[in-house]
């Protein structure tokens, strides 16, 4: 099994051999089980995440039972259909995705966890932005996720993708690396550039705190998705460019292992801190669970 | 906690009712593990909450998704949300504690369920540790204090005959199929429990095989 990101770029270097094709071969041998089997898992796994994205955008949308989110990814939709977007159209297609993927979760719809459910719509936020943009095929989409959680075992083995022992750094964080390195490699970029692009990534995102209201995957959980996968997409382009990071892949790795734990309990997904600390965010609470909750 | 996450689809998956993968689906997970340990649905649970679980259960869902899994639903089953109605219709009492101290089993993501019916008593205390992934830190049955390494699989075998010899094809059918890290004999006053940490994740078929092959066995 690969521990390090090192390890898999050096693997790609000397085999020839993409990252997703790496990852598929390292399934086979941990789990035993044949290459169609796996693969058919992972298309069922895409499958569920096209059907997230395309249920929270269509009609009004989906709202969960509080109130709190929901119907904002069509809003995007709409703002994008009649105005000119600062960011671009494609990049705010890529929020739209990420925001209907985690409106259906908090909807408690089904979705598939990415590297979790709270940062669930990084991953199709970008994917289906590519599938349109680069006019990817069903195989290169399942490859994109065998990659991205090829990045991830090693993220979740050397550090931990729990907002509640590592915050929203390892949530987000994670996926947005996952995704920025999955995003080169279907680019046509090297695994280097690969191990570039998820440095880059979770080294923008160090230090995010996991401080939902009311305990809730809602506030501020969604919209962290768009930011998760636009700075995929900003890591992935730089990387793509030659741009380099100064500290490697494994040692911002590391770093986000370190960052989380020594951030406060209440900045770990107990919905006492931060955003979930603040008057509105304490009268939400109240109204929601009552007075002693 | 490093190598807990031996499958791409530990990271992409699983697929799942939100809204959250450590507090919903590893809580389904938790109580799935609760039901295979009880061999079936107990009559009585308390779940007892501590760290982030205790503060976040009611938001995220967690009690509808523990009494999924001891119903022994999956994590994407439509049912998930309306497990606590549904156990309430079979007449199973599941009550949530949510208790103050740090996790006895030193994780903020704890849940320790007591089960019982009119025979037995079985304690499970697992923690959700993310993207769905859960351990087993603790099981206390038949009077013996299980302590797994944590992280799934793990094979107990209980030898109601308390002998030696019982033990031997176990192992070394494990050996052959499941290779394992950590193998532990435990001795109470009528059995022995054996636990076996295995190393990778075992299929559906291989656990059909060992139960159908040796009796009392628990594959979680």
């Amino acid at each position: 099994m690969y521990n390090h990101i090192k390890e898999i770029v050096t693997a790609a270097q000397t085999t020839k051999k993409t990252i997703s094709e790496l990852i598929i071969e390292q399934e086979c041998k941990i789990s035993g089980l044949p290459r169609n089997i796996i693969w058919n898992k992972m298309k069922y796994n895409l499958s569920t995440m096209q059907a997230a994205v395309e249920r929270g955008q269509a009609d009004q949308g989906v709202f969960s039972k509080t109130g709190l989110t929901g119907g904002e990814a069509v809003k995007i939709k709409n703002y994008r259909l009649h105005n000119r977007t600062l960011s671009g159209d494609i990049m705010m297609s890529a929020v739209q995705n990420a925001v209907a993927t985690n409106e259906v979760n908090a909807a408690m719809g089904i979705i598939c966890a990415t590297p979790t459910a709270g940062s669930s719509g990084t991953l199709p936020g970008v994917l289906f932005m590519l599938k349109d943009r680069l006019n990817l095929s069903e195989e290169q989409m399942i490859r994109f996720l065998f990659t991205a959680g090829g990045i991830g075992m090693v993220i979740a083995n050397k550090a931990e993708i729990a907002g509640a022992t590592g915050g929203c750094q390892a949530e987000v964080g994670s996926a947005s690396a996952m995704g920025a390195g999955a995003a080169v490699e279907i680019a046509g970029g090297t695994a280097q550039q690969s191990s570039t692009a998820v440095a880059i990534a979770l080294s923008n995102l160090l230090g995010l705190v996991c401080d939902p209201i009311a305990g809730l995957v809602e506030v501020p959980c969604v919209k962290r998705n768009a930011i998760g996968a636009a700075n995929a997409l900003i890591a992935a382009d730089m990387a793509l460019a030659g741009c380099t990071s100064t500290i490697p892949a494994d040692e911002c790795i590391e770093a986000m292992k370190e960052v989380g734990h020594s951030m406060p309990e209440s900045l770990r997904e107990t919905g006492l801190g931060g955003l979930a600390g603040t008057p509105t965010g304490i009268a939400i609470k109240t109204k929601i669970f009552g007075k002693d909750a | 906690m490093a190598g807990n996450y031996r499958s791409v689809f530990d990271i992409i998956g699983p697929v799942m009712i939100g809204p959250s993968s450590s507090h919903t689906a590893g809580a389904v997970a938790i109580g799935q593990e609760g039901n295979k340990l009880f061999n079936g649905v107990p009559k009585k649970v308390t779940v007892h909450y501590y760290g982030s679980f205790a503060q976040t259960h009611r938001g995220h869902g967690t009690d509808y998704a523990i009494a999924a899994g001891i119903l022994g639903f999956d994590t994407d089953d439509k049912r998930v949300p309306k497990a606590p109605e549904i156990a309430k219709q079979q007449g199973i009492d599941i009550r949530f504690v949510e208790e103050d101290g740090p996790s006895p089993i030193n994780h903020p993501n704890t849940a320790i369920l007591d089960m019982s019916d009119d025979n037995k008593y079985i304690q499970l205390s697992g923690c959700s540790i993310g993207g769905g992934a859960i351990e087993i830190r603790n099981i206390k049955m038949y009077g013996s204090n299980i302590k797994p390494e944590g992280p799934l699989p793990i094979v107990l075998y209980i030898d109601k005959q308390k002998r030696h010899e019982n033990g031997i094809p176990v192992t070394s059918f494990l050996e052959k199929n499941a290779p394992f890290s950590v193998k532990k004999v435990y001795e109470t006053a009528s059995y022995f429990i054996y636990e076996y940490d295995i190393k990778n994740y075992i299929q559906d078929s291989l656990v059909k095989e060992l139960t159908q092959k040796f009796k009392s066995i628990i594959c979680l």
